[in-house]
């Protein structure tokens, strides 16, 4: 049976390293030149000295240099959004032929009916693949989360959109479940083609639904203000996840969303000013996740997506078992 | 003379329509019996279920003694050629051989290499550079490297030029001729099978219609021909099963159980194919199920 396995799937296997070497062979030069640059431009020290105190005051800050940084490596921040579609491939061309190739051709009743119970069958086809899915996974989401830090901490963050869904732990529970999901379709479709289409609707769907509605909601997101007139302002290389920015009046009031402002004292009171029309007591309010819930954000998403693939895969298993023929 | 397959009230249903419907039939070891209908007639449901690729609806199914379905040590002892002879098209024979001895306990590679090379089939070929009637052969010589017990093949010859037919049920003929294998093979057209059967099952329309010896069917089934008139009761007669009539005369299809011995009829041998037609053209499904070899 496993040399079955591996007789049917050595060329996606093939295809999975020849991929994961590519991408090392693009990753880790560019991640080296990424961390030299980061020291050179001086802008680690400059972080190291801001510190990670929760506001700034004066001058002091890093901005200009870490702007600079992330727009000459603003390429490696678009590669990374594209990055985030590789545990769908996965499910594409790993999950969603497994069963549904056997069944378009009618192999099935061929390996079906030798000396082997479907359910070995099932068992070890399965297993292989989804250990397959882990340990590919998991290098992509090593290397990935190694090349992104100099980013991180120049300000993106690794919580931010698209930021997170490529480091950590779950790239590799996105995999999984986009395995499940194609190998689930695959025995619903009993073809190729709808069986990807299928995976293909349900893993952008649920990953979008996810990112967009849940995501921020699972922890409690905090608040940080900061008044309107006056010098302090928040650090911005925290990596802190910031979903919603806007000013409030003294009275607790939302006066604009979107926007944040801020005045020297010595120019607020300046009429046709920027901070004019802006009652005295007002102040900033940015609802955030702290950088803090990275790991268990990563956790509670993962244990997600790897629950979901579980149940998909039992439910494709007892497919197999008894509905199919 | 025991019993390769047995069924009694067996029904299966998918969604709502039944592709078997209360079928009780047995195969005795040993023949070599054609199943034969049109199609949609549920033969393949027939041939699935007794691999225990389906699970029947109702009734019992016993296959060497044992219920198909889910049986590991069952699917030991069964050979099976799916329809259409289902093949991975990137394996060469030498792999689909390799994967035969990899998935069964009982597997005779020396067999199946002898057998590729007797119909002339390099073992590196790849299946999808082979033709319909070579693959339907590496179909067949990878079911008998099991050494079944019972050999399934569900319309082996169906999609086949009449040349690649007529090798392929040579080759089954010879494989088999030591009369240790019983064969269940299923054809739309009866002419495929019917000089290497000699045991014989009708199913149309879900329904068992006809089911017997070859020998014994054909002997007890009669063409009556007499003066034209309404039916009327003839000794020895079981059962008519189709009646014409012209201005003059009147043609009976009957099941015989005594010798005709009215003079107003003259008794006729029937051919095995007019028989199968006389009752794939029975109007009622179902009422002349027979159980004519015991």
């Amino acid at each position: 049976m496993i040399w079955l396995t591996w007789r049917q799937h050595r060329r996606q296997a093939l295809f999975a390293a020849l991929g994961l070497a590519a991408l090392a062979a693009l990753l880790i030069p560019t991640g080296i030149s990424m961390r030299n640059a980061f020291t050179d431009s001086g802008l680690a020290r400059c972080l190291r000295e801001v510190g990670k105190a929760e506001f700034l005051t004066g001058s002091t800050d890093c901005d200009s240099l870490a702007g600079v940084f992330t727009t000459r490596y603003e390429s490696a921040t678009t590669l990374s959004m594209l990055l985030v579609f590789l545990p769908l491939l996965a499910g594409l061309f790993w999950g969603a032929p497994l069963v549904a190739r056997e069944l378009e051709h009618g192999t099935h009743r061929l390996v079906w009916t030798q000396g082997v119970s479907r359910m070995r069958w099932a068992g070890v086809k399965l297993g292989l693949i989804i250990a397959a899915t882990a340990v590919v996974s998991a290098g992509y989401a090593l290397l990935v989360s190694w090349w992104l830090a100099p980013l991180n901490d120049a300000g993106r963050g690794r919580l931010s959109e698209l930021s997170f869904d490529v480091q950590g732990i779950v790239p590799v529970a996105y995999a999984l479940f986009a395995v499940a999901l194609g190998v689930f379709a695959g025995t619903v479709w009993r073809r190729v083609l709808p069986a990807m289409a299928a995976a293909l609707a349900g893993f952008l769907a649920l990953r979008f639904v996810v990112l967009q509605q849940v995501r921020g909601h699972v922890l409690p997101a905090l608040e940080r203000t900061y008044p309107v007139i006056g010098g302090q302002r928040p650090n911005p290389s925290l990596g802190d996840w910031t979903f919603s920015v806007g000013i409030k009046n003294a009275a607790g009031e939302v006066i604009s969303s979107g926007q944040q402002t801020q005045c020297s004292p010595s120019v607020a009171g300046q009429p046709g000013g920027p901070c004019a029309s802006i009652d005295p007591g007002a102040y900033n309010f940015q609802l955030y996740q702290p950088a803090g819930n990275f790991w268990p954000l990563q956790f509670i998403e993962a244990g997600l997506f790897t629950a979901l693939a579980a149940l998909l895969l039992f439910l494709a298993i007892w497919r197999i078992r008894s509905r199919l023929a | 003379m025991s019993t390769a397959l047995e069924a009694h009230g067996l029904g299966k249903r998918y969604k709502r329509n039944w592709a078997l419907k209360d079928c009780s039939l047995h195969v005795p070891a040993g023949r070599v019996a054609a199943l034969v209908g049109p199609n949609g007639a549920g033969k393949s449901t027939l041939l699935n279920l007794a691999v225990g690729l389906l699970h029947p609806t109702e009734g019992e199914l016993r296959v060497l003694g044992r219920s198909p379905y889910g049986d590991r040590d069952l699917l030991d002892r069964v050979g099976f050629v799916a329809q259409d002879t289902p093949l991975y098209p990137d394996f060469t024979v030498a792999e689909l051989i390799t994967m035969g001895a990899r998935l069964n306990r009982r597997w005779d590679t020396p067999l199946a290499r002898d057998r590729m090379e007797r119909l002339g089939l390099p073992l590196d070929r790849r299946v999808e550079t082979l033709s319909g009637g070579q693959r339907a052969q590496v179909a067949l010589a990878l079911a008998l490297a099991k050494r079944p017990e019972l050999l399934l093949l569900d319309e082996p010859v169906a999609s086949l030029d009449p040349l690649a037919r007529r090798e392929f049920m040579q080759v089954l003929m010879g494989a088999v001729a030591d009369g240790e294998t019983t064969v269940l093979l299923s054809s739309h057209l009866l002419g495929d099978l019917e000089r290497v059967c000699d045991y014989l099952i009708v199913l149309q329309t879900a329904h068992v219609q006809l089911l017997g010896g070859v020998d014994e069917l054909v002997s007890e089934h009669k063409a009556l021909i007499g003066p034209r008139r309404q039916r009327a009761d003839i000794a020895g007669v079981a059962a008519v099963i189709r009646e014409s009539h012209t201005d003059r005369q009147t043609t009976l299809l009957v099941r015989t159980n005594g010798p005709i011995l009215d003079p107003a009829w003259t008794a006729h041998d029937v051919t095995l194919e007019d028989l199968v037609l006389a009752y794939l053209a029975h109007p009622a499904p179902g009422r002349a199920v027979l159980g004519v070899a015991k």
